[in-house]
């Protein structure tokens, strides 16, 4: 075996490396170092054995998934360098049978002398994976078969003088309903060396008992390890992180795990396995396990599973445990026992909840919260009900925009008033109050706090002493890891969630770039036609509600051609711009010349229908730009250049071709529409034009674009907008 | 939303030969295995008709199943309205039991024989391609981590509505197949069995990918 001084200066030199590689990221996750694997599919480096994929980089080195010629499927390890100790422990455990460890099956040399660990492969998830299935925690009934099947299997090795050493969720799986345990008989060291990533080595330290740090390695550890694993399986975060390996090491030294998440059954028993000390831990994983309460397993309760993709998979998980031992013995104490815990959980949840809610400016907030509403509530209306809403709303607001936005105007000048002052306060804030943070991760400690706690001395120190520059060096370690979020695992879960959508785009996009262009027109064809007949319906529609006792065709006609023409105007680049994302200003550039166009249809068709304008006299009163003036006859109607100018200005505003993109959030936005009526107004004040009909073409543009692009959304799965295949 | 249960004509869907590449001409109904490193290992059903079985040696059959069941036992297919599964023997579509063509939705449970089951999910709106994913223990043979059922594209990467689910890479890598060939997609750089290509890469049955953080490769069965 092992010397103990050998042992702590590999180890010292282990989490040096660490922290040296590891600067403390504030809010970057740390990167998953990509895994390569040596030997492609297909690869035979072992005399017997054909390689199929990789599966991933464990204690020692890289593991596959190989077949041996005779057909049985292996998990093979590769062991370089022959690491004499390192075989000598998977020697040592060669021949252990147990229904809860991996099998052992062989360790065999290759050609370049390297050595391979030829043993069964273990087809379910790892614990690990469950867990990320669950960010609140895994029921208590599942919990309990996991710890059930880990606690025998860790028992077993215990009994064979056999100290596991790396306990973690990435080494326990679930084959077939059997729980099982990996990776024992090799993890002599802590199992992050140069060769393994950075994920791993952190990974690692989240189970690693404080007196490992002085070299000591007794079943102890194990049990400490047992206590992190549960206290994760029920909230589904270990109880100490950190942003970097060294301070996730001090918190296992100094901190007091926060039990407030756990439910009460399973507080008292993670409190005494995470005993700082080893001697006041259970002094046997079965004196540990007979400490959990056996009555969880009888009660059906869940908590709600938050990510959906997973949530048929877990559907399935209460009849795998729908036998579990333990006995239907005590029931009401069952019953109570299991409502504390889903009463903690709900309360650890909504503590959680709490925190992660954003704190910015108030004001803002609560036109964003105000905003959210609505849209929700804009979400759950039926399509009719929604373009009635959207053409009375815009009409109502075309006919009293002079008032709106005399209201409007005052108020977003002071806000962004308030906005500027507030935050030149602020920032004068956080620099005074920041100054370590404001040097940033490059300041990272030159020298390590964890050195300083005393991890080097190669002695069991007393532990007041030790305690006591653990401290000091926590302190220091705290006042230089910039306070953020502090749990990177909770961090990256969070980002993927909000990435989530982002994510579905790229790859939407992806889809919608490898569409044939053939497709692309035969969808065109038929979003044109149906814009056409949307625009004339709606132009109709319009032309009623502004109320005239007599409808005037020609105007009526007018507004039916510029409305589809422009719709057409707008669908037709944008569906050679699906999918990708080009450059903005390019676009915006293409949409005023198309912009130009649709004016100069405009005028065409107002001049060849002889459209009056029964406003123009007003117009006339509008009209004080030198430059307009050119624009209007003496009459005040719009001439060539002020449809031009009006037409050409509404398409450079608006970025048209995001209401026709296929991922756009919802089929038709009432705050799409808005922001063209707006838009149209603006426009409107700098040349003129006759109202209501300029806002009304651009409300009867979007609206119709808007109904006739494809739309899919990341929850339906049937939009198959890449084109039948 | 599990009321798919209602029976539908049978529908003709031809099965389409697809990889027709110099590397194998009778390819109507070849079949390939995805080995994803670090992710798992996939049995890619290109056809536009699928029969499962059970795996018997010498078996012929497309979707061979280690697990107590007749040796053609359903037929899954593909048209343009999406899926179909055939019973021809014992077969439950959401705990009922069907006995004519009946449409599949996404998420539908599809039972076979006494204990095999498994969870039908076409994870990606854009795509035709589906997945099934093994609720109980058993596997196929050769065995794998899921079956893909592939229609034009296959999409593997870091996003939970990719048909292969690659949280650890870097972006999404695109299988596709065009004019009878087999073509693999990324916004990154690829090596393809040794050569450097941008954008495009032809691939063949056995072609094994690599890039910046990932790597996979095709095996033909």
């Amino acid at each position: 075996m092992l010397s103990r001084t050998q042992a702590t200066a590999q180890d010292i030199d282990v989490i040096d490396d660490a922290m040296e590689s590891h600067p403390t990221h504030a809010d970057d996750q740390p990167r998953v170092g990509p895994v390569r694997f040596t030997y492609p599919s297909g690869a035979r480096p072992l005399d017997g054995y054909t390689i199929k994929r990789g599966i991933g980089r464990g204690g020692f080195g890289e593991v596959y998934f190989a077949v041996s010629d005779g057909g049985k499927e292996v998990a093979l390890k590769l062991i370089r360098h022959n690491l004499e100790i390192e075989l000598r422990g998977v020697t040592h455990c060669l021949n252990l049978k147990h229904a809860n460890l991996i099998a052992l099956y062989d360790v065999k040399e290759d050609e370049q002398g390297n050595s391979w660990v030829v043993m069964e492969y273990a087809v379910g998830d790892s614990l690990e994976e469950i867990i990320d299935r669950y960010p609140e925690g895994l029921p208590p009934e599942e919990a309990f078969e996991w710890m059930q099947g880990i606690a025998a299997g860790v028992s077993y090795l215990h009994d064979h003088g056999i100290v596991h050493r790396d306990l973690k969720p990435g080494n326990i799986f679930r084959d077939d309903g059997q729980i099982k345990l990996g990776d024992y008989g090799l993890s002599k060291f802590i199992s992050c060396s140069r060769r393994s990533g950075q994920t791993e080595s952190i990974g690692t330290v989240h189970y690693m008992a404080p007196e490992v740090a002085n070299g000591r390695y007794g079943k102890e550890i194990d049990i400490y390890a047992l206590g992190i694993i549960l206290y994760e399986m029920l909230t589904g975060q270990v109880p100490f992180e950190g942003e970097s390996v060294g301070e996730v090491l001090m918190k296992h030294l100094t901190a007091e795990p926060s039990l407030d998440k756990v439910p009460e059954p399973y507080r008292a028993v993670i409190a005494r396995a995470l005993a700082k000390d080893p001697q006041t831990r259970f002094a046997t994983v079965s004196e540990m396990f007979n400490a959990l309460p056996p009555t969880a397993a009888t009660i059906g309760y869940r908590p709600p599973i938050k990510e959906t993709r997973y949530a048929h998979q877990a559907d399935e998980a209460p009849q795998a445990a729908s036998t579990p031992p333990g006995g239907a013995g005590s029931g009401g104490k069952a019953a109570a026992g299991a409502t504390a815990a889903a009463a903690a959980m709900g309360a650890a949840a909504a503590a959680q909840a709490g925190s992660s809610a954003f704190d910015d400016e108030p004001v803002w907030r609560t036109i964003r919260d105000g905003w959210r509403g609505a849209r929700d509530s804009w979400d759950g209306l039926n399509t009719p009900t929604k373009i009635v809403v959207a053409i009375v709303g815009c009409s109502a607001l075309a006919y009293n925009a002079e008032l709106v936005l005399q209201l409007i105007v005052p108020l977003v000048v002071l806000y962004v008033l308030y906005r500027i002052v507030r935050n030149v306060v602020l920032q004068h804030e956080t620099r005074k109050a920041a100054p370590y943070a404001a040097r940033g991760p490059g300041a990272a400690p030159a020298h390590s706090p964890a050195r300083d706690a005393g991890l080097d001395t190669t002695t069991y120190q007393p532990a007041q002493a030790a305690m006591a520059a653990a401290e000091q060096a926590a302190a220091r370690a705290a006042a230089m890891v910039p306070k953020s979020s502090g749990d990177w695992r909770e961090a990256s879960r969070r980002h993927w969630k909000k990435r989530g959508r982002r994510r579905w785009r790229e790859s939407a996009a992806e889809a919608l770039v490898v569409k044939p262009a053939r497709q692309r027109i035969a969808d065109l064809a038929g979003s044109m036609i149906m814009a056409a007949v949307i625009g004339t319906v709606m132009s109709l529609v319009a032309v009623l509600l502004r109320g005239e006792t007599s409808i005037e065709k020609e105007q009526y006609a007018w507004l039916t051609i510029t409305s589809v023409v422009g719709a057409w105007a707008v669908l037709i680049p944008a569906k050679f711009w699906e999918g990708t994302r080009g450059d903005q200003t390019l676009r915006r550039v293409t949409m005023l010349v198309i912009g130009l166009g649709v004016g100069a249809a405009a005028y065409g068709a107002s001049e060849l229908l002889m459209v009056s304008y029964t406003d123009s006299a007003e117009l006339q009163h509008f009209s004080k730009f030198n430059l307009a003036e050119k624009f209007y006859d003496a009459g005040g109607a719009p001439q060539l250049g002020a449809f031009l100018a009006y037409f050409g200005a509404l398409f450079v505003a608006i970025r048209w071709w995001k209401q026709a993109d296929p991922m756009r959030r919802t089929r038709l936005s009432v705050w799409g529409v808005g922001a063209c009526v707006l838009a149209a107004w603006v426009v409107d004040f700098l040349w003129r034009f006759p109202q209501p009909w300029g806002v009304m073409v651009a409300a009867i543009i979007s609206t119709s674009v808007q109904l006739v692009s494809p739309h899919a959304s990341p929850e339906q799965s049937s939009g198959d907008l890449a084109g039948r295949e | 939303m599990f009321d798919s249960t209602h029976p539908v004509s049978s529908q003709s869907a031809d099965c389409v030969p697809w990889i027709r590449n110099a590397v194998n001409n009778a390819a109507a109904k070849s079949r390939l295995l995805l080995w994803v490193d670090a992710v798992g290992g996939f049995f890619v059903c290109p056809g536009n008709e699928i029969h499962l079985g059970q795996a018997v040696p010498d078996s012929t059959i497309d979707l061979p199943l280690l697990a107590d069941l007749s040796r053609h036992h359903a037929t899954i297919r593909r048209d343009e309205e999406g899926y179909t599964i055939e019973p021809l023997r014992d077969v439950r579509l959401n705990h009922e039991r069907i006995t004519a063509t009946s449409w599949i939705n996404d998420g539908s449970l599809i039972e076979l024989g006494p204990a095999l089951r498994m969870r039908f999910t076409r994870p990606h709106p854009l795509s035709a391609t589906a997945r099934l994913d093994f609720v109980s223990h058993h596997r196929t043979q050769p065995s794998s981590s899921a079956v893909l059922l592939m229609a034009d594209t296959c999409i593997l990467g870091p996003s939970a509505q990719n048909h292969v689910v690659c949280r650890e890479w870097p972006h999404d890598v695109v299988l596709h197949r065009q004019h009878g060939g087999l073509y693999c997609t990324s916004a990154a750089q690829l090596e393809v069995d040794g050569t450097r290509h941008r954008g495009r890469a032809p691939l063949n049955m056995h072609s094994h990918v690599a890039g910046e953080g990932f790597s996979f490769s095709l095996e033909e069965i």
